[in-house]
């Protein structure tokens, strides 16, 4: 007979094994990263522009000029650029955050030739037809109307838009009536300036081999420079994070959305991973003190978490839930006192040993397979300037932290009076 | 090509081995053959309540996380009308660890008063934030009921009424783990770097000892065929009208399955596809639409639902896609057939990238009745003609077949 209350034996890797990407350089300048990974016959690229929100004149310019980028060049129609995409199986995603915007294209490498061409004449020749704009803005004042009616969205609102204030690039949020003021020569002017090669790095991920790069380069390799020739900015003035308390009244809601935070810092502070472990402690996987605590131990959520949400130049702490109405108060209370458990209490060897085997294993997650691997470099990217040494760092960090350590963080930087907390649901429960 | 290999043991288990030497992780997948529809129509809920319930600790190990996440690990499940999938991602050195938690959880749970009485309110808070603290969250709860009279698929996996939830008490747990939870009725999936001996030598050791058990019988009544047209009409507070229709199709072993999830595909995926380009671009009757099928085991659904761009009448914008099922097999040409195969093959290959999404397939595929499925199923797509597409909506498109939810804005 089998002992079944012994714990099976578990050993941790001392080191992170990760292959670097392989840096090009196009004709024009442009960086190329490839990870060559993976048995399946399949490749992504991924188009990072310096075109983020932040850059915009006026509320949705950016995010107009990226989502319309498809719909129409001076050679097809927006119709015939769909069904090119569709025909060949591939994939294509446009995201646009505060500081930057990235297409993302999917495709198996036998139909990679037909689908980066296309991508490549979307990128540099569209012609923004002024009817797919009007359609677009009503499907987009649509959506956020819909967005509008959840209190989720209405407290993430209320809280990024006061902790950076709602005239910062950070903070700064669209509402439905943007939609009928943006315009096709705001449209034209942003992509002018931004989508050029001075601004673009490339990541090509997959089965990668020299003929896929070379289509890089043919594709590519002749984009012109965008005629914003500022420099690449390092560097955003934030001021002091907003504080206090904010309620968004939604009538009849049966739960309330709760979010607590303040800004932070970016992935480049010297606090980063030790802070990072200590948020994981709080709320950043399945077993945290608060999910044990409201989740598990009272049931008035299905779900609680904290993280980091990274900018280039700032980051932002959180901690998100939904909770039954009449839990709204207890669940807020609970929140501050686990945040004063981590300021006063060491944490326990056991529990802090936990969190470094559980951490590892998520770094690990991270790596494991090509496109992981591309979204993690692409990270490394976006708030690390590339320095591969913030995941050597990280390791180390979590394998020598103490818990005195710790509980230095979170007197720095959990202290109740500098939260700003939001709620959005109904006051009468 | 997905290559692997199965053993069973004794006790009725079956093991699958899929051998990846490319990654530092191992997946370990166990699929239990129970889902909604095994539940009493006066406890609707309860199979996914039951699945919080498997985290409260079993009959040796207090905690079931804890030790997971020691060993690095991660974990997660879902219940589905017809199963309920248990994952892990853990590194290779503490693949033991998986095993070791798995078989306890299967050999017997702790059946604690105080994790049901705490699971029954995580459980209400979720249905309150899926379904009805969203607009337009209750659209399945009422639609379910509509298509269905009959096949237990008439109600959602979250349960038709949280009342349900709050009655239940801990011998139905326990009746119900020793019902369906048992080595007989359960495929576990090992993806990653891999040994078959290790995986027996592991399988053997921990979940040979578990006994088979005497498992439920699936009597499940057969939903009568549908002879009239079914709309119903509820007013919500949101900001637009909705539509849901929703069509009987045929069961998911059936040699037209995958000829109706190409309709769908047809009708709504990616951008140049036809709901979109007609309803949403061309006559803007929507804001969105989508189709999809509920790729259940049984006899499923194929459903249109879309939100309605402002002043549309509900009943001109079902009209309207009515009009386009109508138009779908007379339009049809090779074209746009081999467009929506190659989505599909695309989106099947890129399934292979990942560990975990390999090792559910190969489970469910076995429980389908083989788990080499995941290697003939693009070829089964390739295979339909647009004569296939012909000959079946036009059943599959027939008003009679068709069950409407007309979801109302409250004026405001």
């Amino acid at each position: 007979m089998i002992n079944r209350t012994i714990p099976s034996p578990v050993s941790m890797p001392q080191e992170l094994h990760f292959t670097k990407a392989d840096v090009h350089t196009l004709s024009n300048g442009i960086k190329l990263l490839v990870i060559n990974k993976g048995d399946e016959e399949v490749c992504r690229i991924d188009l990072v522009f310096h075109a983020g929100s932040r850059y915009q004149q006026v509320n949705l310019q950016a995010n107009a000029a990226l989502m319309l980028m498809p719909e129409g060049t001076t050679n097809n129609t927006s119709k015939q650029i769909s069904e090119h995409f569709d025909f060949y199986g591939s994939f294509l995603n446009i995201d646009v955050d505060k500081d930057y915007a990235t297409l993302s294209l999917s495709s198996l490498i036998k139909h990679f030739p037909n689908c980066i061409e296309m991508l490549g004449e979307i990128v540099r020749t569209p012609v923004y037809p002024d009817k797919e704009l009007i359609l677009w803005s009503q499907r987009g004042k649509h959506k956020l109307l819909v967005e509008l009616e959840k209190t989720s969205t209405l407290a993430g609102r209320a809280f990024f838009g006061t902790l950076f204030g709602k005239t910062h690039p950070y903070g700064a949020m669209a509402s439905p009536d943007d939609y009928d003021i943006i315009a096709q020569p705001q449209l034209r002017s942003f992509h002018s300036s931004r989508i050029g090669s001075n601004f673009l790095i490339i990541i090509l991920s997959g089965k990668i081999g020299e003929h896929e790069i070379a289509l890089v380069e043919k594709c590519f390799g002749n984009l012109t420079k965008g005629n914003d020739m500022s420099p690449i900015p390092n560097g955003i003035a934030v001021d002091a994070s907003g504080r206090g308390k904010v309620f968004v009244e939604k009538p009849n809601a049966v739960q309330s959305a709760i979010r607590v935070g303040r800004i932070l810092f970016p992935r480049t502070h010297p606090d980063y991973p030790a802070f990072l472990i200590l948020n994981t402690i709080l709320g950043g996987y399945f077993g945290s003190r608060l999910m044990r605590n409201i989740r598990e131990d009272k049931g008035f959520t299905y779900g609680i978490n904290s993280f980091l949400a990274p900018f280039r130049h700032s980051g932002v702490f959180a901690i998100a839930t939904e909770v039954g109405a009449a839990y709204t108060e207890p669940t807020l209370k609970e929140i501050y006192s686990e945040m004063k458990r981590l300021r006063n209490e060491p944490i326990a060897d056991d529990e802090l040993l936990l969190v470094k085997s559980y951490l590892m294993g998520e770094i690990l997650r991270n790596f494991n397979g090509a496109f992981p691997m591309a979204n993690s470099i692409i990270k490394l990217l976006y708030y690390n300037e590339l320095d591969y040494s913030f995941y050597d760092n990280l390791f180390k960090t979590i394998r020598t932290i103490t818990s005195d350590r710790l509980m230095e963080m979170a007197n720095k930087w959990l202290i109740e009076e500098e939260m700003l907390e939001c709620v959005a649901g109904s006051r009468e429960t | 090509m997905v290559e692997f290999h199965r053993f069973s043991l004794e006790n009725g288990l079956k093991v699958i081995v899929h051998q990846d030497e490319t990654t530092p992780i191992v997946t370990f997948n166990l699929l239990y053959n129970v889902g909604s529809r095994d539940e009493d129509p006066e406890r609707t809920g309860f199979a996914h309540l039951f699945e919080h319930l498997m985290f409260g600790g079993s009959v040796n190990i207090p905690v079931y996380d804890e030790p997971l996440e020691r060993a690095g690990g991660e974990n997660n499940a879902f219940t589905s009308t017809d199963i309920t999938n248990y994952y892990i991602t853990v590194p290779r050195e503490n693949l033991e660890t998986a095993f070791w938690l798995e078989s306890d959880r299967m050999l017997s749970l702790d059946f604690s008063q105080r994790s049901l009485d705490i699971q029954k309110s995580v459980v209400i808070e979720e249905f309150n934030q899926r379904y009805l603290n969203q607009p337009y969250g209750d659209a399945w709860l009422l639609l379910r009921p509509l298509a269905y009279k009959v096949h237990p698929y008439r109600w959602p996996t979250i349960g038709k009424d949280p009342k349900h939830i709050m009655d239940s008490n801990l011998q139905e747990v326990k009746d119900f783990f020793f019902s369906y939870y048992a080595p007989n009725n359960a495929i576990l999936c090992l993806s990653g770097n891999v040994t078959i001996d290790e995986v027996k030598h592991l399988a053997n050791k921990w979940f040979a000892p578990i006994p088979s058990r005497e498992v439920k019988p699936k009597n499940l009544p057969k939903e009568p065929t549908q002879i009239e047209q079914r709309v119903m009409e509820v007013t919500r507070s949101v900001p637009f009208h909705s539509i849901y229709t929703a069509f009987h199709m045929c069961h998911r072993l059936h040699p037209d399955y995958h000829v109706v999830d190409l309709i769908s595909d047809i009708l709504s995926n990616g951008k140049s596809s036809r709901l979109y380009q007609n309803l949403v671009k061309g006559k803007e009757l929507f804001s969105s639409i989508d189709a999809y099928i509920t790729g259940e085991i049984d006899e499923g659904l194929l459903v249109v639902a879309g939100i309605l761009n402002k002043d549309v009448d509900p009943y001109d914008a079902q009209g309207a896609i009515f009009e386009e099922l109508q138009d779908l097999p007379k339009s049809l040409n090779e074209q746009e057939l081999e467009k929506v195969k190659n989505r599909l093959e695309s989106t099947f290959t890129f399934g292979l990238t990942n560990s975990l999404d390999k090792a559910m397939n190969l489970c469910y595929f076995e429980l389908l009745g083989d788990a080499n499925m995941i290697n003939t199923e693009v070829e089964r797509y390739r295979k339909v003609t647009i004569a296939d597409v012909q000959r079946v909506s036009s059943r599959l498109f027939n008003v009679s077949n068709s069950s409407t939810l007309i979801y109302r804005a409250e004026k405001r």
